[in-house]
């Protein structure tokens, strides 16, 4: 099969469940390498679109192409190219840790035990420890080193840091960065926890309502939305005529405008209102994200 | 796929080792109070249930814990076809019920035929696998229940009912079982897959679907009926329940005693001494005859329909019948220690076939007892310790029963009645020969009574063949009487037609809902079956229009004839006739009045005028003719 230029490939992607459309026209193309975070609000439609990209439910219309197959016609060979972690880090309860590794060592061709051992060094993870005597971190973790080990070519993270405390948390985003075999794949990371994306993400990708609202650069998107604070006297002027406005809050007498692709013309426009003073800031990835994801977000008509 | 299967038998190891010891116990407690390979069929049953629902529950829920999406997909993404995952994970199921189910059984039969003197044969040791089978069968079923397109879920239930079904018995039950989890298994694959709401496309795993799904949606349906019967009943116009049987109907005929159902025999006769039988009938002793077998018992049956075991309570004695030997082996009651053989006479030759203890006839020494074995009825003796043949049908014809009649000895065939002289019932050395042979008026299996007096010349037979009159494959009820003579004449002096109970439309519910379906269904069923002539039916013709039925609707001119009891049907059909029915008064009395009432138009009161039950009709004047038998209504909508 001949190499795709892209990991992840969908055309006008849709899915429907019931009445609601998970996923509504999605146009994502994913480029091999790096690591890409995919984020969204809940219910924008990541969960379906990895289901959909391996095989597990079928579009509604539109294609979907992962390591350039068609999602519904991927082979256990084309499985075995593909590393899952999910956020339930679903693993027999039962099983001893070493009989996992075994199973996985002897089912996946390209087995890195060294990948392994480099990611499960991060944790205290005895073999002849069952899985459900670990700890969450610890079940991350091994599943993070199971994955890795197989040597993916794409390696799709599904909200893996979900319930994590502070430490687990760090010690698995450790894994993930300096792990060689990491290094080697492309990772897609899924997460709504914006500062590990700022720390480990090369590419974001945002879905909202099932589509494709941005991609770029974490920093990129950072630069396009800023934060403007803006005395003025009075009401100021109406949401709805200021141009590119994401939120808007009023803290101690000062009007705070988040916006989207505005530049230095947006403080003349403040001006213009009455403004008798103003500040432009820049912004965290967090509020960039919060604020580009909370201005469609669904609010009671009374609100 | 192997590191899975281990994983599977290690997740449920523990849980399975309980279920086999406690499994064990009960085996071992029960084999201590009976003897479990001689248990009636009712007990295999209780047996093969709580398999079948160990199996169920078992796939229920090793595979429930899996069909959680992310659980499914960390299951099924990795480089391992599915179909190799599900061979892992049902492969260690059928394991696990090996341990649980099979083994106990095996463990019992080996004790049993180590440790014991009883019985233990071929059949016994293919109980294990039978049981084993029905297990892993529910357990497929009970996991394409967890896995299936949620529609269609539950088909996968409705095959394991070919096995109360079936009446396949030894080999060829063990091969029904082995197809029918052959097909469960290929269910499981064909839905074991990423993608569990795809509906499958390859046209062998559609059929594989459709048929079960089919059947379902039969089964369903049969339900449904049985649910509105019980509804019936409860509402307390059912024919079986009511207070009075319905006049001049099979159940009343079955409810009358000898006397009565000869009477009315004769009632119906236009013999020029009826009039005289009757005279003679009521004042006559009536005897019954009726058999004691109602099923052909083929050599290796696994289970039997009654313990095969006659005591000897002079000697203290259990004799058991091995289908393996074709003899009876005995062992002693007081310390179990075994016996011997016995065959047939002196030299212990082996029976023909399977033989059934058959109680004693009066007259014979006490601690005797009669054996039927085929078309031969034995006699055990108990002073000789000996099996003697005392009378053998013709031709091989399965021999029903034995009992006294009067002075003679009356012996049940499936084709004939046969009357022996008493006087020769007690001497065990003679083999008796018939002194009358009167063929049977009708099939066995529609047979529900034999009645007869003596006459000075010979008897008056009454055979009542209503056994089967809500059954499609049984005969419509009827009744004949014989005169037979001394000189072995017989002549037919009245055939009674019996009105049936209930409507065609009940009584062929099972045909007219899926014609197909009810094929296969006879054909599952019967196919691998031994030919049983205890079974043996006389169908009645389905009824596809009846000429009853006016060939021009009875409340306006247009033609074909409308469905009465449907109003909507009705009036589309006159709508499309391009008549209009509302214009007719016999139509509009026939709306207000409701559907199948009384007062119905000319052609319907006069049918029921002609009717044998006027009176009930009149009583209940908007009563639905669903139960009234013969009805034109019914049988129109049997024929649309």
């Amino acid at each position: 099969m001949s190499e795709s230029e892209y990991v992840i490939e969908t055309t006008a992607l849709r899915k429907r469940y019931g009445r609601k459309w998970a996923l509504d026209g999605l146009d994502l193309a994913i480029p091999r390498g790096r690591i890409h975070a995919i984020v969204g609000a809940n219910g924008a439609g990541k969960s379906t679109l990895f289901r959909v990209l391996l095989g597990f439910t079928p579009p509604t219309a539109g294609s979907a192409c992962i390591l350039g197959r068609d999602s519904r016609c991927l082979t256990p060979a084309d499985r075995g190219r593909i590393g899952f972690v999910n956020e339930e880090h679903t693993l027999p309860a039962w099983v001893r840790v070493e009989a996992v590794v075994r199973m996985q060592r002897r089912l996946y061709a390209r087995w890195n035990e060294g990948a392994f051992a480099e990611v499960i060094g991060h944790y205290h993870v005895l073999p002849e420890q069952r899985v459900g005597q670990l700890s969450r971190g610890e079940r991350a973790g091994l599943n993070l080193a199971l994955a890795l080990a197989q040597s993916p070519e794409l390696l799709v993270l599904d909200e893996p840091t979900l319930g994590l405390d502070v430490v687990a948390k760090r010690a698995f985003l450790e894994s993930l960065m300096y792990s060689s075999a990491a290094a080697r794949c492309t990772v897609i990371y899924c997460s709504h926890q914006m500062e590990e994306i700022e720390r480990v993400a090369d590419n974001l990708v945002i879905l909202e309502h099932g589509r494709l609202a941005h991609m770029s650069a974490p920093e990129d998107f950072c630069a396009r939305v800023t934060h403007w604070v803006a005395d003025v006297p009075f009401k100021g002027p109406q949401p709805a005529g200021v141009p590119g406005l994401l939120q808007l809050q009023r803290l101690d007498g000062l009007h705070h405008y988040l916006v989207l692709d505005q530049d230095e013309t947006f403080g003349d426009f403040l001006r213009g209102c009455g403004a008798r003073s103003v500040q432009c800031m820049p912004v965290s990835l967090d509020r960039a994200v919060n604020g580009f994801l909370a201005k469609n977000h669904a609010a009671p008509a009374a609100a | 796929m192997w590191d899975l299967f281990k994983a599977e038998l290690l997740r449920l190891r523990l849980w399975t080792a309980a279920y086999a010891l406690a499994h064990l116990g009960v085996l071992v407690f029960l084999a201590r109070l009976v003897d479990l390979a001689q248990q009636p069929l009712l007990v295999y049953r209780v047996f093969g249930c709580v398999y079948a629902l160990s199996g169920l529950l078992l796939g229920l829920y090793q595979i429930a814990t899996y069909r959680r999406p992310a659980t499914w997909l960390q299951l099924l993404h990795r480089p391992l076809a599915p179909w190799r995952i599900a061979l892992a994970l049902h492969g260690a199921g059928a394991v696990l019920l090996l341990a649980g189910i099979g083994l106990p059984l095996l463990l019992t039969a080996a004790g049993q035929a180590l440790l014991t003197a009883r019985v233990v044969d071929v059949r016994h040791w293919l109980l294990p696998v039978a049981a084993w089978l029905i297990a892993c069968g529910l357990y497929l079923a009970g996991s394409y229940a967890v896995l299936g397109l949620r529609r269609a879920a539950l088909a996968a239930l409705v095959l394991p009912l070919i096995w109360l079904t079936g009446q396949a018995s030894g080999a060829a039950a063990i091969a029904m079982q082995v197809l029918v989890v052959a097909w469960l298994a290929a269910l499981v694959l064909i839905v074991f897959k990423p993608d569990l709401e795809a509906p499958p496309r390859r046209p062998l795993a559609v059929a594989a679907l459709a048929l079960p799904l089919q059947l379902g949606v039969y089964v369903a349906f049969l339900v449904l009926c049985f649910a509105l019967e019980m509804l019936w009943i409860v509402q307390g116009s059912h024919p079986l329940n009511a207070v009075t049987a319905p006049a001049g109907g099979a159940i009343e005929t079955d409810r009358m005693d000898g006397r009565q159902r000869l009477l009315a025999g004769l009632a119906a006769s236009d013999d020029p001494q009826a009039a005289l039988w009757r005279e003679q009938v009521a004042l006559a002793d009536v005897l019954s005859v009726g058999g004691q077998i109602d099923r052909v018992l083929p050599r290796q049956a696994l289970t039997n329909r009654a313990p095969m075991e006659l005591d000897d309570a002079e000697r203290r004695v259990r004799w058991v019948f091995s289908h393996d030997r074709m003899r009876l082996e005995g062992y002693r009651l007081t310390d179990g220690s075994r016996v011997g053989e016995l065959g047939v006479g002196g030299d212990a030759a082996p029976f023909a076939a399977p033989a059934l203890p058959a109680g004693t006839l009066p007259g014979l020494p006490r601690g005797d007892a009669l054996l039927i074995a085929g078309d031969t009825l034995y006699q055990y003796g108990s002073e000789t310790g000996r099996v003697s043949p005392r009378l053998r049908l013709d031709a091989g014809e399965p021999l029903a029963g034995v009992q006294p009649l009067g002075d003679a000895v009356a012996a049940l065939g499936t084709q004939h009645l046969y009357v022996y002289d008493g006087r020769d019932a007690a001497d065990a050395t003679i083999v008796l020969t018939p002194r009358l042979r009167i063929a049977l008026p009708g099939a066995y299996g529609d047979l529900a009574a034999i009645d007869l007096v003596e006459r000075v010349d010979g008897y008056l037979v009454s055979f009542a063949f209503t056994a089967q009159q809500s059954r499609p494959h049984g005969a419509l009820p009827y009744q004949v009487v014989l005169a037979v003579d001394d000189g072995g004449r017989v002549r037919t002096v009245a055939r009674r037609t019996i009105a049936p109970d209930f409507p065609a439309l009940y009584r062929y519910r099972s045909w007219w809902f899926s014609p197909a379906l009810y094929a296969l269904r006879t054909a599952a069923a019967e196919r691998p079956a031994v030919p049983d002539p205890f079974q043996a039916t006389e169908a009645a013709p389905i009824p596809r229009r009846s000429s009853r039925w006016p060939s021009r609707c009875p409340c306006c001119p247009c033609s074909p004839a409308p469905c009465c009891c449907a109003i909507v049907p009705c009036r589309r059909r006159h709508a499309s006739a391009g008549c209009s029915p509302a214009r007719s008064s016999a139509f509009r009395r026939w709306s207000r009045s409701g559907c199948c009432t009384g007062r119905t138009s000319g052609p319907t009161r006069q049918r029921r005028r002609m009717s044998r039950r006027p009176d009930r009709s009149r009583a209940s004047p908007r009563r639905c003719d669903l139960a009234r038998p013969s009805s034109p209504e019914v049988s129109c909508m049997v024929s649309v």
